[in-house]
């Protein structure tokens, strides 16, 4: 394949370090699907594929760093729905890369709107609801499309999963029963872990537990435990159980995070905020809106701005970092929210959020500032191919 | 009380082209007048230089105060669900003034609302056009009843349908639709005759009484109608009958939108922001509004809160102006139209005098994303900011 170059653009690299975040009329090259340079006067091959990009705005592909896309399958009801193994509070062996549909329509919709990347999790049914993923939006076959895997281990606290078994008379009916479920569940992996290390004859060794297996990658920090908590006390609660255990964490959706936002930046851990633009249809989420994404943003907390589709559908990413803006966050975290400081949480910054020599050629050509109602993706690529939403098979009228 | 001159912002009247450094003046509620001339010397002056002033929005369909949200099933209240025909049930009965959605709605300038019974019955009872702020609803209520709901599609034959109940299949939906409008029609020749002889006066039924307000064209049938053959089968029906008619939702409405258009049917869109949520929804998309409008419908932009949240009605209408509907008819679609088609826009919809001093100062034009609603006056009593 011939090298490509966008040419004469406002570039808005997210980068950091040695390329500047914003270029006015800079170009982007790439070839073999990697971006080979970045800059105000990078020389073009002869043989490259230029794109005049003049009065255009270009950004690396949006991340959502949290959503069900393609596992809760748009449209689709009972027969598309696996986001939640929702038969035991704890599925740390199953697997979002088992329950994806890549012909959900909804990439389509993201695509159109400029989302390149996403996180996929299991839902939060679960006290632990299996393996995230994090995956490119374009393509047939799923395993193709993984760019980490697995990315993290979802779990959940609060309302949802004392909900789901409290009410079928089963552990966790409260939220002393879902913390205490997942201590259970990181107790045992390391018991688990124990017994495979002390084992010193092979008939010894604990027959291999898949549950186990995933949750101790957990334990020795190769993944986070990915927690959806959305009020104060449940986040408290996340967080004390991570130092109790010393894992990594990233804090899911953190609603009532302004509330304890001192809290939430000296642990140290991420957090994933939204979706800001949903209605209150729970009392854990009675105060969902711009202020804890504001708030914590302020308090230079790391974050990624998330739309949990199908809560809010992924098209409307780029209207909710628009939106935090309104609110008062500052417009360049607002972007990054979306681009590297995403990529940074869902663990594969190495190779998308920013664009830098040696990184996935992920990038949109915008009509104008993405973040504007009106704003336009005018072109797509991916890997550095060009993806046409419009011509996929399967329209629906 | 003193006359408030508020001087130098941008004035938006819909019905009139927008207006730069307006003078708009309010006294006793009331508008008195917007436009350029003179303060009056005796006013009160405060100075909007830079600010844009439009009329508080209007949400033709909304179920704000109605539903549970974070409160629960407590105060769900939506769906009288235990027959398919209740048109003796009024939402105002429901509407809680004390529900936070109204705080939402205030916060994102919209002053009145039309409260609808939901979509599980295919008829679902009255409605009503109120201000969202208040104590004691009936004093909130701007029309009351402005409208008899009715839907079609999935919800009442999936809600009757699994009890093994009719209707379960859309002819069931018609069909229930069509036997309570006859039944309607029978009650009125048996109240007509009792006019010569009382004693054939047939028992009170509040639910045909109800009914009737529509046969006789006092207020229109609204119905819930997703996918294009709901949409057929709504002004088929209502077409029988000659009654008055609004399509709500309209999500499959391009596929429609000559029929539609030739029409002038009135259509409440949205809420466009959502997900494909159930297949009625799959052709759900920004364009429909615009392109509703381009074919001569008269289009409200709704968010049908809690569905889309209420406060975000202004993103809604952002999002359908930057995917081809006019700047135009994007705003009237949240403003004058819907005061219109609800029969309301003697007293709201613009900033016209003699209309109530329902307004909005605005940092900028909403459709850009960073301008936010800084105040919000609900009858010139200042309600948010």
């Amino acid at each position: 394949m011939k090298p490509m170059a966008v040419t004469n653009a406002r570039i808005l690299t997210c980068a950091f370090g040695a390329v500047p975040e914003v270029i006015e009329k800079g170009t982007v090259l790439w070839s073999g699907g990697k971006i080979t340079a970045v800059g105000s006067s990078v020389e073009i091959p002869s043989d490259a594929i230029v794109i005049d990009a003049e009065g255009k705005v270009v950004t690396p592909g949006f991340i959502d760093a949290h959503c069900h896309i393609g596992i809760s399958e748009d449209g689709a009801g009972w027969a598309g729905e696996d986001t939640n193994e929702a038969t035991d509070p704890v599925t740390a062996e199953v697997r979002a890369l088992d329950g994806i549909n890549p012909k959900d329509i909804a990439f389509r919709d993201a695509v159109a709107a400029g989302v390149t990347c996403v996180q996929v999790d299991p839902g939060s049914a679960n006290i632990i609801g299996g393996e995230t993923l994090v995956m490119k939006t374009w393509g047939t076959v799923v395993d193709d499309l993984v760019v980490k895997r697995p990315s993290g281990l979802k779990a959940a606290l609060g309302e949802n999963p004392k909900r789901v078994y409290g009410t079928q008379r089963k552990m966790p009916a409260t939220r002393m029963g879902n913390a205490a479920v997942m201590r259970k569940a990181l107790t045992a992996a390391k018991d688990y872990l124990r017994k495979k290390e002390n084992a010193k004859e092979p008939d010894k060794v604990p027959d291999l537990n898949l549950r186990n297996e995933m949750i101790a990658k957990v334990l020795k920090k190769e993944i986070p435990l990915r927690v959806h908590c959305h009020r104060a006390d449940d986040i408290m609660t996340a967080i004390r159980i991570a130092r109790e255990f010393d894992i990594d964490i990233s804090i899911e959706h953190c609603t009532e995070g302004d509330l304890m936002g001192e809290q939430v930046k000296a642990s140290g851990y991420p957090v994933t905020l939204g979706p800001s633009l949903t209605d209150k249809s729970k009392l854990e989420v009675k105060d969902i809106g711009f202020a804890a994404p504001v708030a914590l943003s302020k308090l230079g907390v790391k974050l990624a701005i998330i739309t949990d589709h199908p809560v809010l559908p992924i098209q409307y990413l780029r209207i909710c970092a628009g939106l935090c803006v309104r609110e008062g966050m500052d417009e360049r975290i607002a972007l990054l929210a979306i681009t590297r400081h995403a990529a940074e949480i869902a663990g594969v910054a190495d190779r998308v959020g920013s664009l830098e020599p040696g990184k996935d050629a992920d990038l949109v050509i915008w009509s104008k500032d993405p973040l504007e109602y009106d704003a336009k993706a005018e072109r797509t690529f991916i890997n550095g191919e060009e993806v046409d939403h419009r011509r996929e098979r399967g329209g629906l009228l | 009380m003193k006359t408030r001159a508020y001087v130098n912002a941008r004035l938006f009247p819909i019905s009139r082209p927008p207006i730069e450094k307006g003078l708009f003046l309010v006294r006793d509620g009331k508008i008195v007048f917007a436009g350029q001339g003179e303060v009056p010397a005796d006013a009160e002056v405060i100075d909007l230089t830079g600010k844009t002033v439009l009329p508080g929005f209007v949400d033709e369909h909304a179920h704000v105060g109605l539903w549970g949200e974070w409160y629960g099933q407590p105060q769900q209240d939506g769906n009288e669900a235990t027959n398919p025909v209740t048109p003796e049930v009024r939402a105002i009965d429901s509407v809680w003034p004390a529900h936070s959605a109204f705080n939402d709605a205030r916060s994102g300038g919209v002053t009145t609302v039309q409260v609808t019974p939901g979509s599980g019955n295919i008829i679902g009872g009255e409605m009503a056009v109120i201000k969202t702020v208040g104590k004691v609803i009936d004093d909130m209520i701007v029309k009351n009843p402005s409208g008899m709901k009715a839907a079609l599609g999935e919800n009442p034959k999936g809600l009757y349908g699994r009890n093994g109940k009719m209707p379960s299949t859309r002819m069931g939906n018609a069909a229930i639709l069509r036997a309570a409008l006859y039944k309607a029609k029978d009650y009125e020749k048996k109240l007509a005759a009792a006019e010569k002889d009382p004693t054939k006066a047939p028992d009170t039924d509040l639910g045909l009484l109800g009914l009737l307000k529509v046969l006789r064209g006092e207020i229109p049938l609204r119905i819930h109608a997703h996918r294009a053959d709901d949409i057929v089968t709504a002004v088929r029906i209502a077409e029988e009958f000659g009654i008055d008619f609004s399509i709500e939702h309209c999500t499959d409405g391009a596929t429609v939108a000559e029929f539609l258009g030739k029409r002038k049917a009135k259509v409440n869109v949205g809420p466009s922001m959502w997900h494909r949520a159930k297949v009625e929804t799959w052709n759900i998309s920004l364009e429909t509004a615009g392109i509703l409008a381009k074919a001569g419908c008269r289009v409200s932009i709704i968010s049908d809160h809690p569905f889309h949240p209420i406060q975000f009605l202004s993103t809604a209408a952002a999002m359908c102006w930057a995917n081809g509907m006019s700047e135009e008819d994007a705003l009237r679609a949240v403003t004058l139209t819907p005061a219109e088609t609800l029969g309301v826009a003697d007293r709201v919809g613009s900033l016209d005098e003699g209309k109530d001093a329902d307004f909005v100062v605005w940092s900028g034009h909403p459709f850009q994303i960073r301008s936010k609603v800084e105040q919000v006056f609900i009858g010139g009593v200042k309600v948010f900011g």
